[in-house]
């Protein structure tokens, strides 16, 4: 049988859980990586060019 | 989507049943106008692909050039144009709790004017008087009537720019205090854009006007380009506000969510109306005539818009990830399995914003001095803005018809609907993957954009492009059928579906949210600030193209 003091923790870990943005990080990274690597290649081709 | 329903019935019977239904017609109408466009331009879109790809000749009454122009006019200004102002209004009535009667009047003005317009326009091109692409600056001349047909349409805008200041004013004078709901704050702010961006392509037709007439021997090219891109680019600014404002009020509530913060959607509105216009000189980047420093400037006025989306992105990934979780969503990215799939409403505009990351990302290499100089006037830039314009931006229109239009017709939107909703959504993306990708690849090898021929006499670079010209016929092919399964989509839901009440899914802030404050609605200050950035971005350019004029250039016709 769980204490009191753990299930005050899961909900708290729950709680956390819910209110996490680490995938929003991630996501976001992933946008940075899109521009960074366009552009990146892009420039590339134009140096090549020049 | 039964469970959310009921409850707002039952928390807010307004929120279902508020629309006037004199309001409802004119949303309609133009809807209507709307998706008639899709048609025509959708076939003239397939048409052109075939013809470029060499599948098709057309026949001797009809040219690439002509076809194309349509094209344009159809889908980028009537199509975008029509859909804004249908589902602006509806969201300004919803929101404010319907149209004042004036309003409804300018709202039917600005239609008739707009349907006058195009016809005149639309004429021309069809009469072969008017191939000058969707752009329409000089040296090319159309006949004078499609100019004329041009200054129709922006008088409609106007027409309707007049009834939301009305109906806005109207209501902050009632509510004292109160910050404007979303739906209208948005609606003001686009409004607000169309205004200022029609100023520039304003006085570019009312040049061209005496010019093509004959009247006047010859016409400043440089300041006629400026001009319009002063609109041009502000005009894809509209969509992509339009677009968001979808994206932030009604995703949300779509898939069980909150909207991220009032404040934030506020700010990024207010960064979009304020930087928007400049951005327009990334289009003439390697034009003469502009200093090496204006351009200097102009990079960085253009890349500030990207501000304001890299903004939406992280408060959409938040609203996701939010209510991911709370539906039970674990680990880093398990929220994302939590999220609506099946539902259209919520699959088109999530894939209109994954595409904008593509979209977007390409815009940045587009307004890069050095890099532009690679993809310039190559069909990277089609690509790009049928990824932008085509998914990013259409595909969250098409998204929001599956709500609205039920909602307008007082009728319901049925699984089998929803069904053939998400197969042609899943068209559209492969069509626009196929036809956009081919676009961007080909463009960095040099295949140039707006040219029909671009064989160059068999030579090995141009026999390179062709593999991918024919993945652009492959690609059109699938997006036309996209266009029929939307266009009876719509009318289907306009007059056939079952009747019944469906929810207009206005999503609501997180309960420990900090309300908007009210120096957001300050409107009068965010256009001295936009008026400030055209003066900073404008001024110095355009004086010195007026005072150290190259000489200028008589009407030509290339078709």
């Amino acid at each position: 049988m769980k204490t009191t003091e753990a299930i005050k923790s899961e909900k708290q870990l729950n709680n956390d859980d819910e209110k996490s943005l680490r995938g929003t990080l991630v996501s976001v990274g992933f946008v940075a990586a899109v521009i960074v690597v366009m552009w990146v290649a892009v420039f590339w081709i134009y140096m090549e060019r020049v | 989507m039964e469970q959310s329903l009921k409850e707002t019935i039952r928390q807010d019977p307004k929120k279902i049943l508020g629309v006037n239904p004199l309001d409802a017609k004119v949303s309609l109408s133009y809807l209507t106008v709307a998706f008639v466009s899709l048609l025509i331009g959708g076939i003239l879109g397939l048409v052109q692909g075939l013809e470029r790809a060499g599948l098709i000749d057309l026949p001797s009454w009809l040219n690439y050039y002509q076809v194309l122009t349509a094209h344009g006019l159809l889908l980028l200004l009537v199509f975008t144009a029509t859909f804004s102002i249908g589902y602006l209004y509806a969201n300004l009535s919803h929101a404010l709790g319907g149209l004042l009667p004036k309003v409804r009047k300018f709202a039917w003005v600005g239609f008739v004017l707009m349907i006058i317009g195009v016809a005149m326009a639309v004429t021309m091109i069809v009469l072969n008087e008017a191939s000058v692409l969707y752009t329409f600056y000089p040296p090319l001349a159309a006949h004078p009537i499609f100019y004329i047909g041009l200054v129709f349409v922006v008088l409609g805008i106007w027409a309707c720019c007049a009834g939301v200041f009305i109906n806005y004013r109207h209501w902050r004078k009632n509510h004292p205090g109160q910050v404007t709901p979303l739906l209208a704050y948005f609606t003001m702010a686009v409004f607000v854009l169309w205004f200022f961006a029609t100023i520039g392509v304003t006085i570019e037709v009312f040049t061209l006007i005496p010019w093509s007439m004959g009247l006047v021997e010859t016409t400043n090219v440089m300041v006629g380009r400026t001009l319009f891109w002063w609109f041009g680019h502000t005009l894809v600014n509209i969509w992509y506000l339009v677009a968001i404002s979808a994206w932030y009020v009604f995703v949300p509530k779509i898939i069980g969510g909150r909207h991220f913060s009032d404040k934030l959607i506020r700010l990024v509105v207010i960064l979009v109306v304020v930087l928007n216009i400049p951005g327009g000189f990334h289009h003439q980047i390697i034009d003469p005539a502009i200093s090496q420093s204006i351009k200097f400037l102009h990079v960085f006025m253009s890349l500030s818009i990207a501000v304001p989306s890299l903004m939406t992105a992280f408060a959409m990934f938040a609203v996701f990830e939010r209510t991911g979780r709370k539906l039970g969503g674990k680990g880093l990215l398990g929220w994302l399995k939590k999220l609506p799939w099946g539902d259209v409403r919520f699959l088109a505009p999530m894939i209109a914003m994954i595409s904008f990351i593509f979209g977007g990302a390409g815009g940045i290499v587009n307004t890069s001095n050095q890099l532009n100089q690679v993809i310039h006037n190559t069909m990277w830039v089609v690509g790009h803005f049928h990824i932008t314009v085509g998914v990013s931006v259409v595909l969250t229109f098409f998204g929001i018809c599956y709500w609205l239009i039920p909602y307008l017709a007082k009728r319901k939107l049925t699984p089998k609907m929803n069904k053939l909703g998400i197969i042609q959504t899943v068209i559209w993306t492969v069509g626009m993957i196929i036809m956009s990708g081919s676009m961007h690849i080909v463009g960095l090898l040099g295949d140039p954009r707006r040219t029909s021929d671009t064989t160059y006499g068999g030579h090995e670079a141009a026999a390179g492009w062709i593999p991918f010209e024919m993945l652009f016929a492959v690609g059109a092919t699938l997006l036309l059928i996209g266009v029929i399964i939307q266009v009876y989509a719509v009318f289907n839901m306009m007059f056939f579906a079952p009747k019944g009440l469906t929810e207009y899914p206005v999503a609501e802030p997180e309960d420990d949210a900090t309300p908007a404050p009210m120096w957001t609605e300050r409107w009068g200050l965010w256009i001295v600030l936009l008026l400030a950035v055209v003066a900073m971005a404008y001024v110095v350019p355009i004086v010195d193209m007026i005072l150290n004029a190259p000489p200028g250039s008589p009407p030509i016709r290339t078709w």
